[in-house]
């Protein structure tokens, strides 16, 4: 039997968690910082083993694949497995869980606890992206709640409570969606329940049925992109998280709702995908004009940032909904891009606050003065998640663009509407991350703010964090083929399945607005 | 042995490869870093020096006859799709390489001298050699779509560039301004691109100019679609070239150090989107609307820019509006369906409005020995004058500069302008007229900046005005007479400075014989069959009465600024100014624009983004937080329900469930 690489990076974190207490440390967090550490690279490392002894980036199907019963009463299995939807984003997590680990250098209060739930969080979110069961799957997502909800309820801001108690109520209420469209998946048409995701593509659900099924899991995953109006959790939790648990909130929790989306409402369900995908590409332009203008009136930083993260999920949608392999590559890049680039500038937010113990805007100015390396951090940063050509984020947005323009299954005049719409995000971005820019690190320095906070430099842990997130995000910028060919073979079965999908619905007069019957026969034969 | 065009990638790669290895060391050893003045300087100089040794290996390459290189690669893919980028050497693009690296490393070695005292030496180094990179990369791009990826990166770098004296205001926003306005013309940039793309399935400049063309003429488009995509993608060169109403950002982009002036906003950057537009020759060239509406956006801009110029009272501010206006003669002749010419005035230009520019930073360095470190008043020139007695080198390259932009026979602006006034006069002659009045006004205000700069008598030590400049711009006199100051009078830059000076006074006055319209060897590299055209069709009746028309108009301009300003026989503030108050506010306020453009998008965007914001947290999260508390009451009511049986859950649970399938059973 080949070493079970995806079943040891989402349990050894865990395991290692649960040896936590014993891990000898007088309470500052000082020993078991490193032993966290320790453990978010070990995990990183099995991740990077398993892509490279087991995963085959031109084979489309699963891979590095594993199937225990567990409780074949309940039809519940432990199996995992990794396609090119999974495996790009289960290496960005434990990437991203080990510089969190780094980034939380500081934490003093209750350290052991605090490991103990990134650890957790670290296993549970690979399982997100891993298993292969639906039943396991909503566990994982369960279960991942509950170590953000501790991490937010206890480490958090001032609203700390309020926060975490809207994320719990918010995702748990919507994941009850995922539960329920779970089940009557498993059961429907009879015969013993599976969970299996290759049992259920299998399976041939009747077209209301699965309008339904999309309905209820888009509202679940679309908490968690998340999608405008169900985003108001975000700037919350996000407002309220520490550096550490924000990287991980930006970097990985919203991608667990683009990845389901690709996994659940694509693949299971394409017919229901070519009636809602004319929807997607609508909220996802409004996600991207909506949150970077209340961005762009944001003066809290953290919230602004937060609203940006919103406004860059928007083009995930839209490449979802762009039945090209472009733009669903694209998609998936932005996923990626973001994670890196969300990741960076929320870690710098951070870093920021820690000197100046405020995050108003209007407290700050000049800070750029004493601390020229934050500055430099920042600029590169901020210019990243502007789209900068050389950088992660124009690449993605470009495959988006040019996907959804040349794609063969919106009218002309749907696809002109809603560039142009999605392109006024290209003049909104720069206006609120410059301005940003502008009012915290140019002009003269404030002087009250000098006064009473020590504006020290970035220290070399700092810039090794950002260094660390900026290699791959200008990588993929200099030769995005690095990361798209790992996934490229099961996009474009994805998107065969659902262009497939597409030609056999009848497009409905709803539908019938947007798509054009002329315009579809060439494209979908070929 | 490769041929230089094959090794041209390099070109864009060496400055970039020093640029990246001194921000390192900046990033992880600044204090260091920062102390290796020199050797980083002359790193980086050798970087962009051995670029331009190159650059001129790629251009005798050219002069000799080699056709297009072309290198691609595939960068992007994705189901069929696949998106090559790589690099192109043509004629078009080894006279840019030369020009640019020339003038890069001239303005490097400027700069040394310039920045000798200020504390960001070696990043304003690393941000030069970074546009050096991305400049040349930008000239060497195979398709549009790798011209948008460089054209953002020059564009970053001039953001980078302006705001490098971060500590102020004006530099902060006027970085800011420069980068979101030409942002919209990106923003119609991109669209154009991709709808480009859409209609001809190509990135390519000559693959998507005969495909548009097909398609029109085969009816699968019709041909206001094509025009609509060629003038979204004009909103890119518009914006990065500072064409009317997109030319806002570029005065504002003189808050920058003064080499950058000269570098980007006056020689290179700007004229990226002259040059894009001459790229797109082929795909603009079958569309007659579309040649229309860039020559009158050109001819706007030129007239515009001139008429502001007359005006201005800050040195640079000045050049720079006569910036706008000679990137509008260029786009005029791109309009005019004259790419050669276009290029032509784009080259001359380059070297005299960087020599005029570098000559004003030599003034501002020198006048800040006498007024003190505020650009204020160190750029004004109220306080200026009587400049030439001090400063000999800045002030006769200054003066050849003024002779050749104001062309003057045999001085390089002569014979680019007036091969773009000569295309303009036989395709549009109403623009002609226009470009005519301005070549009037622009002898005009390019006098009027030298006589204020350098003839009479010195007024630095006034104080009064000093105290009436500094309180207009809104500043304390106390917070300025800090810095103290060090001479009465200013001094001569040293060599660093004069020496690029006296290097482009050269080309600035003798460039121009290299495009006369008998025998235009400048024609002859870009397209040689028009240049045996021109040679063909010369003729010494046609030329004479037009050259010699536009040299009058240029000697009128001339003679009303020696009156005004050097014989002080006419008082223009009187005569003229007096005379038409609204004409003079008009001008002086830069036509309202800023105003303009301030109330309504800037004030317009602020209080959308208020509006929405505020709708985000009242209403969207107020019905959130609305459900909460209501469910918080009927939590009450359900308690009933709540027996705390787990077998009960689990029933509610599963009838729910069998309930599903059996309505989807029966349904489906």
């Amino acid at each position: 039997m080949p070493f079970p690489w995806l079943s040891a990076s989402i349990l050894f974190p865990i395991g290692a968690a649960l040896l936590i207490p014993f891990v000898p440390d007088k309470g500052d967090g000082k020993q078991v910082r490193w032993f966290a550490l320790g453990v978010a690279l070990v995990t990183f490392l099995i991740t990077v083993g398993g892509y490279l002894n087991g995963y085959d980036p031109a084979v489309e199907g699963l891979q590095l694949a594993q199937h225990i019963d567990w409780l074949p009463q309940l039809g519940l299995a432990w199996s995992v497995g990794a396609d090119g939807i999974s495996m790009p984003l289960i290496l960005l997590t434990s990437f991203i869980t080990a510089l969190a680990a780094l980034a939380a250098w500081p934490v003093t209060f209750k350290p052991k606890l605090f490991y103990f739930l990134l650890l957790a969080m670290d296993g549970g979110q690979i399982a997100v992206f891993a298993v292969q069961d639906l039943l396991l799957f909503f566990l994982a997502w369960e279960l991942e709640l509950i170590p953000v909800y501790l991490l937010l309820a206890i480490w958090g801001g001032k609203k700390r409570q309020y926060a975490a108690t809207k994320f719990i109520l918010y995702t748990a209420g919507s994941s009850l969606f995922i539960l329920l469209a779970g089940l009557a998946m498993a059961f429907y048409g009879g015969g013993t329940p599976t969970f299996e995701y290759t049992a259920l593509m299998a399976k041939d659900f009747s077209a209301q049925f699965q309008l339904l099924c999309y309905a209820g899991l888009l509202i679940a995953f679309g908490v968690k992109l998340p999608i405008v109006p169900l985003h108001t959790w975000l700037p919350d939790a996000h407002g309220e998280a520490t550096a550490p648990v924000h990287m991980l909130l930006a970097g990985i929790l919203l991608k667990m709702g683009g990845y389901a989306l690709l996994r659940f409402n694509v693949q299971l369900l394409p017919d229901a995908h070519a009636q809602f995908a004319p929807l997607l590409v609508v909220l996802g332009v409004v996600n991207i004009i909506y949150a970077a203008l209340t961005s762009f009136a944001q003066r809290n930083l953290k919230r602004k940032i937060a609203y940006s993260s919103i406004s860059h999920m928007g083009f995930v949608l839209i490449g979802i909904g762009s039945f090209s392999a472009l733009g669903t590559s694209g998609a998936m890049l932005q996923m990626i891009s973001h994670g890196l680039i969300g990741a960076s500038l929320f870690f710098l937010v951070g870093a920021t606050y820690d000197r100046t113990h405020t995050l108003q805007l209007d407290e700050m100015g000049g800070v750029g003065q004493k601390m020229r390396k934050m500055f430099a951090l920042w600029t590169v940063c901020s210019l990243a998640s502007l789209a900068l050509p050389g950088m992660s984020g124009f690449v993605s947005e470009l495959m988006v663009f040019v996907g959804f323009v040349t794609s063969e299954a919106y009218t002309l005049s749907f696809r002109v509407v809603m560039a142009v719409l999605a392109a006024v995000g290209v003049i909104l971005t720069p206006i609120y991350l410059l301005s940003m820019l502008r009012e915290i690190f140019f002009g003269k320095e404030n002087a009250e703010l000098a006064s009473h906070s020590n504006l020290v430099d970035a220290e070399p842990r700092e810039i090794y964090v950002i260094s660390c997130l900026l290699v791959p995000i200008i990588g993929i910028g200099l030769y995005p083929r690095i990361m798209t060919d790992s996934y490229r073979a099961s996009i474009e079965a994805l998107v065969r399945r659902e262009t497939r999908a597409m030609a056999l619905v009848n497009p409905t007069p709803a539908a019938g607005l947007i798509r054009q019957a002329s315009l579809q026969a060439p494209a979908l034969t070929g | 042995m490769p041929s230089a065009a094959e090794l041209a990638w390099l070109i864009p790669v060496l400055p970039l490869a020093g640029a990246c290895l001194v921000g390192l060391g900046l990033i992880s050893f600044n204090r260091t870093v920062n102390r290796l003045r020199k050797p980083v300087a002359l790193l980086l100089i050798s970087c962009v020096g051995a670029a331009a040794v190159l650059s001129y290996a790629v251009l005798a390459e050219q002069l000799a006859g080699a056709g297009a290189t072309e290198v691609l690669f595939n960068w992007a893919s994705a189901g069929t799709f696949n998106l090559q980028m790589g690099f192109r050497v043509d004629a078009l693009a080894a006279v840019m390489l030369a020009l640019v690296t020339t003038i890069a490393v001239l303005v490097m070695v400027y700069s040394d001298g310039y920045m000798a005292h200020d504390k960001g030496y070696v990043r304003f180094f690393t941000y030069l050699a970074l546009f050096s990179s991305s400049m040349l990369g930008l000239v060497i791009s195979p398709n549009l779509l790798e011209i948008y990826v460089f054209w953002e990166l020059v564009g970053m770098c001039s953001y980078l560039l302006v705001g490098f004296w971060y500590d102020r205001d004006g530099a902060a926003n006027a970085a800011q301004k420069a980068f979101v306005v030409n942002r919209v013309g990106d923003f119609g940039l991109l669209l154009g691109i991709l709808g480009l793309f859409w209609a001809t399935g190509s990135f390519g400049f000559e693959e998507i100019g005969t495909r548009l063309q097909e398609a029109v003429a085969g009816g699968g488009l019709s041909s206001g679609v094509a025009v609509l995509l060629c003038l979204l993608v004009f909103m890119g060169p518009m914006a990065k070239s500072a064409q009317f109403p997109l030319h806002v950002w570029l005065p504002d982009a003189m808050e920058g150090p003064t080499p950058i002036s000269a570098l980007i906003h006056a020689a290179t950057m700007v004229a990226a989107g002259v040059f894009l537009v001459a790229r797109l020759q082929p795909v603009y060239e079958p569309f007659a609307a579309v040649q229309l509406t860039i020559a009158v956006v050109g001819t706007i801009t030129l007239f515009l820019g001139a008429s502001i110029a007359l005006t201005q009272q800050d040195l640079k501010k000045g050049l720079a509006y006569s910036t706008v206006s000679q990137l509008g003669y260029m786009m005029l002749a791109m309009g005019c369906g004259a790419p050669v010419a276009g290029m032509f005035h784009l080259v001359t230009h380059a070297f005299f409005k960087a020599m005029l520019f570098l000559g004003s930073g030599s003034v501002i360095h020198a006048m800040e020995e006498v007024v003190g470190h505020e650009p204020v008043l160190a750029q004004d020139m109220r306080l200026m004058g009587g400049l030439r007695k001090f400063m000999p080198v800045t002030s006769t390259t200054f003066l050849i500069g003024c002779v050749a932009i104001a062309g003057i026979p045999p001085l390089a602006g002569f014979w680019s302008k007036d091969e773009i006034l000569g295309q303009a006069f036989n395709s549009f002659p109403l623009l002609w007229g226009m470009g005519f009045i301005t070549a009037g006004m622009t002898a005009f205000y390019m006098f009027r900046l030298y006589f204020l700069t350098f003839e009479g008598e010195f007024r630095g030590n006034d104080k009064a005005m000093a105290a009436q400049l500094l309180a207009a711009a809104g500043k304390g006199t106390e917070e300025h007479e800090e810095h103290g100051h060090h001479a009465e009078h200013p001094h001569e830059s040293g060599w660093q400075m004069a020496m690029p000076l006296a290097v482009l006074a050269v080309p600035s006055a003798l460039v121009g014989l290299l495009g006369t319209p008998w025998n235009s060897r400048f024609a002859g590299l870009l397209d040689p069959e028009e240049a045996a055209e021109m040679a063909e069709h010369f003729s010494w009746g046609e030329f004479l009465p037009l050259a010699g028309l536009s040299v009058a108009v240029s000697v009128a301009g001339i003679t009303v600024a020696v009156l005004a300003y050097a014989l002080r026989r006419l008082d223009l503030a009187t005569a003229v100014a007096g005379r038409f108050p609204a004409v003079n506010a008009f001008l002086a306020n830069k036509w309202y624009l800023d105003a303009i453009n301030d109330k309504l998008f800037v004030q317009g965007s602020r209080k959308l983004a208020r509006s929405v914001l505020e709708v985000d947290s009242k209403v969207v999260d107020g019905v959130v937080n609305l459900t909460g508390l209501m469910t918080l009451g009927s939590g009450e009511g359900l308690k009933y329900f709540e027996t705390g049986r787990a077998q009960f859950y689990a029933l509610i649970v599963f009838g729910g469930v069998i309930a599903l399938v059996v309505l989807f059973g029966s349904l489906g």
